[in-house]
């Protein structure tokens, strides 16, 4: 039938199957949608593994993470170099941690890196501002964004050193009921 | 004056006879902790061997933190006393005058401006925190994963590298490469790895496995699919995207009560019309045939030849199932009860479904703006007209939470004679809104009376005086709730609190409007009418139907004209009145809820109701849908749905429960009072439930004859009540004991973490000491002694020492 592509061998593509949350078809269609963003950068024929990485600019054009405010975050979050420039495989990784079949450990795992802006295993009042920052674009005067991050702190904090760790984190997002239906992406 | 009290780790500036006493003292505390290390290894290796992981993981963190302990006192004595002490700048930055406190606090709030460290760097940068071990477990990075894959079955790594406890290294290997936290290039060497495994597994092990990986995929295919089929997938998700989730929840709630009526239907069909057209009805009873009088009023007034239809109670007689127990009275009554009782059931269940976090676990854990910061935002949004509006719902919602601390802010600040002036008020409009119900009661009365005068009027005079209780009911239920909105806004409530206030009033006036009309009917309705329950089906029918068509005449005669009036001629005197359209979402909740309520109280009488109810349900979504996407702006103020939802389901066991009351007393009636020969319907012919079910309990063998007839006495039903009683006794003790567990865990991770944070600044902060001071003793000597001078007065906040003595 369709087995006649030169992107993957075989190999490869089982790989894939095993390793993310995608079909062989679903990983040949990303892989088109990754050509499309660069053509010129990226071969047809991946069966040597170029190492080829598409930098953030233009990741974040693709309609899917366009309008997402957290845009840059996710995709710094999934980039080996932690500068934002995906190679196919972190491309892959991306989508397949961020699709709906992924358990809900997994991506309270990412969705804990990606709110971590400085990337010290915590989420402080600082990364917070700016999370809520990006989500309202601005729109609340600093003082209620103070009030607001303050009582969100308050509200997850478990181990009282105003700061949310990764067990605060997780024993949050376990009882929010909206967690697992909002935060996939569908490609 | 320098402090009096002694501590552990804090010693003040004493004389030299007093230094030597502290140290030995020290010395003694730090070779003891040696000892306790030493001894707490031990008894680490025993308890690895015998318990489990947990335990042994739990003494290993103890053992770390007495080591760090020793290691702390053990370089305070080296470096010398004086140097314990903060620089006496910093301390003198925070003078205070409490000649006598001198403690080290150990609370949490202290820790982020603890006094100890003289330097300003962050705990979490030392290197000591990055050996810990709970900071090693949390942190599964590539090296320790690729670690535990090759060392499975080997001895344990040390204690600087990851700490998982044996069952979470075994669920590491187990696990499914795709949920592992790393790269895809880490996830195919594990994948490699596992390879070399699977070849010493064998064939069946094999086989079993891939047999799983199929059935996984092969459901959450089926899931997929199912998803796919449900209808109006695709209005919801424009709808959600347009006016947010409460909307949304609004139309999801109309499609589960057309699923329920769907239902409904179907155990009406098996139950009641399905034996009535195999087996037929009996002989007497006329055929269904459009007869002289009949006319298309009948369609509306429920007489006439609808009278005669199997939409109402009176054609459903005895036909040829004449079995014992298997008759068409008994399957009628059968059919009814299974009925409400599903309804029973699907309604608890979604109530407990509904707030089982947010009741139990009490106000703690409110966990409203976090989850919005955190789970607020839609990651499928690709429209940018969506994602501004999605950004002012979220914004909105934390106005709200704003706002309502606020008021909190200014609830708490009423001076004594506001509030008094404040209950009055509120007093005089609770007075208001009772009297308001009592007009309103009075009014279905008096109207229900006025239509019970049959006299020869012209047929649209009769049309209206049949119809005037649903036009009063419907009328009364319309209006009344928006003033009840109107008078909440008066009463210096929290917007929650309004809406909720505005929800128990308009939830008792349905409720009660409904019921005084039944009562009515049952007490005051003729005894020698010739078929009662099919004039009770015939005013629940007419309800009905005057509902849609209410809702119906509402969305096209008052909404959309609106609309157009706002469009063409926003500045007119009209259209700054009535300002633009919102939709109120409780009030159309409010709505289905009590047109549900009316379809369980009619269904023993005109069994074609929750028919009747589904196709009025699915020509209000589209009517509804039309509203909203066409003339309504979406809400600004958006009000908290937890709270309301318990009312909404509340509303709903209520309707329910008003059901089977209305059953039963009608059943209680004809049993009692037997002159009322019901001459119609299933159990005509003189025949009362009771007859008819003590006929099918004779016919049973004995020993089923007698369980039921035990079922049913006081004998057991007081024992099932007791037992009843007790087993909610101790859920409730149990969960309030549970309660108290979880506070007293999280006071002590509360002091547990700050303990750690402690320790590792104590020790990142001696450690910097030790280097100054080697870089000082090489450079200049004489300097040292000039900041040994004791701290002028000591500012230590009280609270809760580790071990303290006061020496005054």
């Amino acid at each position: 039938m369709g087995n006649k592509q030169t992107t993957f061998t075989d190999e490869q593509l089982e790989a894939y199957q095993d390793c993310t949350f995608f079909t062989r078809k679903e990983v040949l269609r990303l892989h088109g949608r990754y050509r499309e963003l660069a053509p010129h950068l990226v071969p047809l024929d991946f069966t040597n593994n170029p190492d080829i990485k598409v930098p953030l600019t233009l990741i974040v054009t693709m309609p899917e993470l366009k309008e997402n405010p957290f845009r840059d975050r996710i995709v710094e979050t999934f980039s080996e170099d932690g500068h934002g420039n995906l190679s196919f495989n972190d491309f892959v990784d991306m989508f397949s941690a961020l699709c709906e079949t992924s358990p809900r450990e997994l991506k309270t795992i990412y969705a804990f890196k990606i709110y971590d802006f400085n990337r010290d295993n915590f989420i402080c009042k600082e990364d917070l501002r700016k999370t809520l920052n990006k989500l309202t674009k601005g729109e609340l005067t600093p003082e209620e964004v103070t009030l607001v991050c303050d009582k969100a702190v308050e509200e997850a904090d478990l181990d009282g050193d105003s700061k949310l760790s990764f067990s605060d984190f997780e024993n949050m997002i376990s009882k929010a009921p909206d967690f697992l239906s909002n935060f996939h992406i569908r490609i | 004056m320098c402090g009096q009290a002694s501590h552990l780790l804090y010693l003040p500036q004493s004389e030299p006879h007093q230094q030597d006493l502290e140290e030995q003292h020290l010395l003694q505390i730090s070779r003891s902790g040696v000892r306790v290390a030493s001894k707490v290894r031990c008894k680490v290796g025993y308890f690895d061997s015998v318990c489990g992981s947990n335990l042994s993981q739990k003494l290993k963190l103890l053992r770390w933190w007495r080591c760090l302990l020793t290691l702390v006192l053990y370089e305070g004595r080296r470096l010398g006393f004086g140097h314990l002490l903060l620089k006496r700048k910093c301390r003198e930055k925070k003078m205070e005058a409490h000649p006598t406190v001198n403690f080290m606090r150990l609370l949490s709030e202290e820790s982020t401006h603890s006094s100890l460290s003289s330097d300003s760097c962050e705990y979490y940068q030392t290197e000591i925190f990055d050996q810990l071990p709970s900071i090693q477990a949390s942190r599964p990075d590539q090296n320790t994963q690729g670690n535990w894959e090759t060392h499975q079955g080997g001895p344990e790594t040390g204690e600087s590298h990851g700490h998982l406890s044996r069952g979470q290294k075994d669920k590491a290997s187990t696990q499914p490469l795709r949920n592992m936290v790393m790269c895809i290039q880490g996830k195919r060497d594990a994948r490699d790895r596992r390879k070399m495994q699977i070849s010493n597994i064998g064939f069946w092990e094999s086989w079993r496995r891939s047999q799983s990986i199929n059935r996984k995929r092969f459901w959450a295919q089926m899931r997929g699919a199912l998803l796919g089929l449900l209808p109006w997938q695709r209005t919801l998700h424009a709808i959600e995207g347009r006016f947010g989730v409460g909307v949304k929840a609004y139309f999801v709630f109309l499609r589960y009560l057309i699923y329920l009526n769907l239902l409904h239907c179907a155990f009406i069909g098996g139950f009641i019309l399905g034996p009535t057209a195999f087996y037929g009805r009996c002989n007497s009873s006329e055929p269904l045939k459009f007869g002289g009088n009949d006319s298309v009023l009948d369609f509306f007034l429920g007489s006439g030849y609808l009278d005669r239809s199997p939409v109402f109670f009176g054609f459903y007689t005895r036909g040829s199932l004449n079995l014992l127990c298997l008759n068409t009275p008994l399957l009628y009554l059968a059919g009814i009860l299974t009925i409400l009782f599903l309804s029973l059931i699907m309604v608890v269940r979604r109530t407990i479904v509904g707030y089982k976090h947010t009741w139990m676990l009490g106000k703690r854990y409110s966990m409203n703006v976090s989850y919005k910061i955190f789970c607020g935002w839609d990651f499928t949004i690709q429209d940018p007209a969506s994602a501004t509006l999605k950004c002012s719902f979220i914004r909105n919602d934390l106005k709200l939470f704003l706002e309502e601390q606020s008021f909190s802010l200014r609830k708490a600040q009423r001076t004594l004679g506001q509030k008094a002036r404040l209950y009055l008020l509120r007093f005089v409009l609770n007075l208001l809104v009772l009297s308001l119900l009592g007009g309103a009661f009075y009014l279905i009365c008096f109207a229900t009376e006025w239509s019970q005068s049959e006299s020869g009027h012209h047929w649209l005079v009769s049309l209206v005086l049949q119809y005037l209780p649903p036009i009063t009911i419907t009328f009364v239920n319309l209006v009344l709730p928006h003033i009840f909105r109107k008078i909440s806004s008066f009463e210096d409530y929290s917007f929650t609190t309004q809406v909720n206030v505005t929800l128990v009033r308009s939830i008792f006036l349905k409720l009660a409007s409904l019921g005084i009309y039944l009562f009515f009917f049952f007490i005051t309705i003729a005894e020698h009418q010739q078929c009662r329950e099919n004039k009770i089906g015939r005013e629940m029918y007419k309800l009905c139907i005057f509902n849609f068509l209410a809702t119906f005449c509402n969305a096209f005669l008052l909404n959309y004209p609106r609309k157009l009036v706002q469009e063409k001629y926003p500045s007119s005197l009209l259209a700054r009145l009535s300002g633009k359209q919102r939709f109120l979402i409780p009030f159309n909740v409010l709505d289905l809820v009590y047109s549900q309520t009316v379809s369980w109280v009619g269904v023993f009488y005109c069994p074609l109701l929750p028919l009747i109810g589904t196709v009025t349900l699915m020509a209000m979504f589209y009517i509804k849908k039309f509203t909203v996407l066409r003339c309504c702006v979406a809400e600004q103020r958006m009000f908290r749905a937890s709270s309301s939802s318990v009312l909404f389901h509340f509303m709903l066991l209520l309707g329910l429960l008003m059901a089977s009351v209305t059953i039963g007393f009608n059943l209680y009636q004809q049993e009692v009072t037997q002159n009322i020969t019901s001459s119609c319907g299933p159990f005509g012919n003189g025949e009362t439930v009771f007859n008819v079910m003590g006929v099918c309990v004779d016919s049973l063998p004995s020993l089923a004859q007698s369980t039921l007839r035990y079922l049913a006495s006081e004998a057991f039903a007081l024992p099932l009540i007791l037992a009843e009683v007790i087993i909610l006794t101790s859920y409730v003790s149990r969960g309030r004991a549970n309660q108290k567990a979880i506070e007293r865990l999280k006071d002590m991770l509360v002091m547990s973490s700050s303990d750690k944070r402690f320790l590792v600044k104590q020790h990142a902060t001696m450690l910097r000491r030790k280097k100054t001071l080697t870089d000082r003793v090489r450079s200049a000597p004489s300097e040292e002694d000039a900041n040994l001078k004791p701290p002028s007065t000591q500012s230590h906040p009280s609270v809760r020492p580790v071990h303290s003595q006061t020496s005054a």
